[in-house]
C-alpha cells in the first residue's frame, strides 16, 4: 500500500524523493550518520552552516536540557566553505541531496559564500541562515528586520541560480511580513522556524546555564509555535515552505504539511535517534496511504478548518 | 584535534536493548545489565548513549536527551545473537532516576559504542589506574585486559563507602587494588592522589597513569604526571546531546587550539592536551 504512494515533492526547484530533510546544525556534514542509515533514504539534508573561513564556537557550557527541549549556543562552529567543498562533499554518495547553509555578518560575505557553493554540482540548493539566535553579529539581525532581510536575499539571489531557501527566525512579531519579503526578493522557498531565543538559570550557583547566557530553544517544546508560524506564513506567500521545529514523529511532520508545508526538516530528534529522518519519511508515506492520498504532496495545505467538510 | 589513541574499531549501533538486571549496589548505585543485539564489543573507555525517554511503554520527551554512560564490561555478541553488557550508574538527576527504575524485561534505546579508547597498557611499565566515583566504571576493562601484559595497580576512591562502585569486581582481578574514601568509611582515609603519590615513591618500573573521575581529581593526576614526566591518559565527562559529533555541545578547550569534542576525539585524551582551567 505504502509502495503505491508517490512520495516526491518539489521544494522550490529542489526535487526531493520524499519531503524529509534534516536540519542544519543537527546533521553535521552528513557522513556522521552513515553508520545509522542510508543517507539516500532522506529527501536530503541541510549541512551545518558554513562561513567563508573556519570558525570556532563558544566556550562551554554550550548546551542544556530543558522541559521537552534543549538550549544550545554553539555559535556556527564550522570547517569553512573550502574544507566542506573539497573534503566533506566528495565523501557523500552521489544520490544524496545536499543543501548548503550560508552564514555571514554582512550581505557581501553571504553572497561570496553562495557564489562559491554554487560552483559545485553536488550542491542542490542554498539555504540562507538568517536566524541563528546566539551569534553576536550577523544571522538573526537579518531575520528580524524586513528591510535588511530583503537586501540580503536580493544580494544572494543575484549571484546564484541554485534554488534559494531562507531559514527564518521565530523571534519576530510578524512572520508573515518576513515571509512576504523573502518571496518578493527572489527566494524560491522559506524554512521555518529556527530555534527560539531563550535562557535558563541554575539557582544554586545563580548563574546562567550557558556561557553565552542566551541560547536557542529547540525540540518538542517549540513545535506548536513552529506550527502556528508555518500556518501564518502559508497564508501569506505562494512559494513553498519547509516546516521545522520539534518534529520527532511522522505525525508531527504531517501536521506541518497539513498547515501548508511542502517539506519538513527534522532537527533535534537526530541527536536522540540518528535514524529518525528515515523513520519519519516512511511514516509520512504510510499516513498518506492510510488516508487515501495518492501523493504525499497532496497533504500540503489539506487542513480541514472549522466549518469545512 | 586528533589524539594519539588508536581509533575505535567498531561502527556504532542504534538498537533497542533488553534490561536483564538492575541491581541496587549501595545508595543510588545501580548495576544495569543489558542484552544488546549485535553488540560489536567496546574498547576500554568507550561509552554509549542511553535514552531514558525510550525506557518505558509510553515514550516521553521529558527528560529529552540520552545520557552518556561508560561501558563497564561485556564482550561482543556472537553473530546474530545478543551480548550481556554491564553499566554502573549513580542516580544524580531525573534521567539517571529513570534508568535506575528500569525493570528486567523492559527495553531501552541505545547508541554505541562511541568515543575514543584508552591506549593499551605498555608491557614492562607499571600501569596505575585511578578511578573516582562513577569514573571507576571506565577502568574495569582496561584493568582486566592490562593484567596479562603489565604490572597493574588500581586506586579507587570516593567520598564515602556508599559512593564506591564495582570494588569487589576489581579485587577479584589479578591486580594490586587500593581503596580510599575521604571519610575513611572504607579503605584508607584520604584522596586517591595520596595513594598515588605513595605508589609512585615505591621502587619499580616506570609508571604510566590512567585516570577517570571528577575533573579536580583528573586535573590533580595530570599535574602529578607532568611533574614526574609520566604519560597520563584521562577520560573526560561532559554533557552531550548526541554522542557522535554533531550537536557540538561537549566541546572542551585543548592546547592545540580551539575546542575538541569529548564524544568523538575523546572521551580519552592525553592529560597534557586538556586546558584544565577552561573546563566547565
Amino acid at each position: 500500500m505504502t509502495e503505491s504512494v508517490d512520495t516526491r515533492v518539489d521544494l522550490g526547484g529542489i526535487a526531493l524523493r520524499n519531503p524529509v530533510l534534516t536540519a542544519s546544525g543537527t546533521f553535521g556534514y552528513g557522513t556522521e550518520f552513515a553508520p545509522f542509515m542510508d543517507l539516500a533514504a532522506l529527501g536530503g539534508f541541510v549541512a551545518k552552516s558554513l562561513t567563508l573561513e573556519p570558525r570556532s564556537g563558544n566556550p562551554p557550557p554550550r548546551i542544556a536540557e530543558t522541559p521537552s527541549g534543549m538550549l544550545n549556543a554553539i555559535s556556527i562552529e564550522n570547517i569553512g566553505v573550502e574544507a566542506f567543498l573539497n573534503e566533506r562533499l566528495p565523501e557523500l554518495p552521489g544520490d544524496v541531496v545536499v543543501i548548503a547553509s550560508c552564514f555571514g555578518t554582512d550581505p557581501g560575505n553571504y553572497a561570496e559564500l553562495a557564489e562559491r557553493l554554487s560552483e559545485s554540482p553536488r550542491v542542490a540548493g542554498i539555504e540562507i541562515n538568517a536566524s541563528c539566535p546566539h551569534v553576536k553579529s550577523g544571522g538573526i539581525e537579518f531575520g528580524q528586520d524586513p528591510r535588511l532581510l530583503g537586501e540580503l536575499v536580493e544580494r544572494v539571489r543575484g549571484v546564484t541560480s541554485k534554488p534559494l531557501l531562507v531559514k527564518l527566525s521565530p523571534n519576530v512579531t510578524r512572520i508573515d511580513d518576513m515571509a512576504r519579503v523573502c518571496e518578493a526578493s527572489g527566494a524560491d522557498g522559506i524554512c521555518l522556524i529556527n530555534a527560539v531565543q531563550a535562557m535558563e538559570v541554575d539557582v544554586e550557583s545563580r548563574r546562567p546555564v550557558l556561557s553565552n547566557v542566551l541560547g536557542g530553544l529547540s525540540g518538542p517544546a517549540i513545535r506548536p509555535i513552529a506550527l502556528r508560524m508555518v500556518w501564518q506564513a502559508a497564508q501569506a506567500v505562494s512559494i513553498p515552505i519547509c516546516g521545522v521545529g520539534g518534529i520527532f514523529t511522522p505525525e508531527d511532520a504531517v501536521k506541518f504539511m497539513l498547515c501548508g508545508a511542502t517539506a519538513v526538516q527534522v532537527g533535534t530528534a537526530n541527536y536522540l535517534n540518528p535514524a529518525v529522518g528515515r523513520e519519519v519519511a516512511e511514516g509520512i508515506a504510510a499516513y498518506a496511504a492510510r488516508h487515501g492520498f495518492p501523493r504525499v504532496a497532496d497533504l500540503t495545505g489539506a487542513l480541514r478548518l472549522p466549518g469545512a467538510p | 584535534m586528533t589524539n594519539s589513541n588508536p581509533p575505535a574499531p567498531s561502527r556504532p549501533l542504534r538498537v533497542a536493548a533488553e534490561v536483564l538486571e538492575n541491581a541496587v549496589e549501595g545508595p543510588g548505585n545501580h548495576r544495569l545489565v543489558l542484552a544488546i543485539p549485535g553488540w560489536p564489543g567496546a574498547e576500554p573507555g568507550q561509552f554509549v548513549m542511553l535514552s531514558p525517554g525510550g525506557s518505558s511503554e509510553a515514550e516521553r520527551t521529558d527528560p529529552l536527551l540520552p545520557r552518556p554512560m561508560a561501558v563497564y564490561r561485556g564482550h561482543a555478541a556472537a553473530r546474530g545473537g545478543r551480548a550481556e553488557v554491564e553499566f554502573l550508574l549513580k542516580v544524580t538527576g531525573r534521567g539517571t532516576r529513570l534508568l535506575a527504575d528500569l525493570a528486567p524485561g523492559q527495553s531501552i534505546r541505545l547508541v554505541g559504542p562511541l568515543g575514543s579508547a584508552f591506549a593499551p597498557v605498555v608491557p614492562g611499565k607499571r600501569a596505575i589506574l585511578v578511578g573516582g566515583g562513577t569514573g571507576i566504571a571506565s577502568l574495569y576493562e582496561l584493568a582486566s585486559r592490562g593484567a596479562a601484559d603489565a604490572e597493574v595497580h588500581v586506586i579507587l576512591g570516593a567520598r564515602s563507602e556508599g559512593d564506591l562502585m564495582g570494588v569487589d569486581d576489581f579485587e577479584a582481578l589479578e591486580v594490586d587494588c587500593h581503596i580510599t574514601t575521604e571519610d575513611g568509611s572504607r579503605g584508607r582515609k584520604g584522596r586517591v592522589t595520596d595513594a598515588l603519590a605513595e605508589l609512585l615513591e615505591a621502587p619499580g618500573p616506570p609508571a604510566e597513569l590512567f585516570a577517570c573521575g571528577p575533573t579536580p581529581m583528573m586535573h590533580a593526576c595530570a599535574k602529578i604526571a607532568q611533574e614526574q614526566r609520566l604519560e597520563c591518559q584521562v577520560s573526560l565527562e561532559n554533557n552531550m546531546a548526541c554522542g557522535f559529533g554533531v550537536c557540538l555541545g561537549c566541546a572542551v578547550p585543548v592546547h592545540s587550539g580551539g575546542y575538541s569534542l569529548v564524544c568523538r576525539a575523546g572521551p580519552v585524551y592525553p592529560a597534557d592536551q586538556v586546558v584544565w582551567e577552561g573546563l566547565p
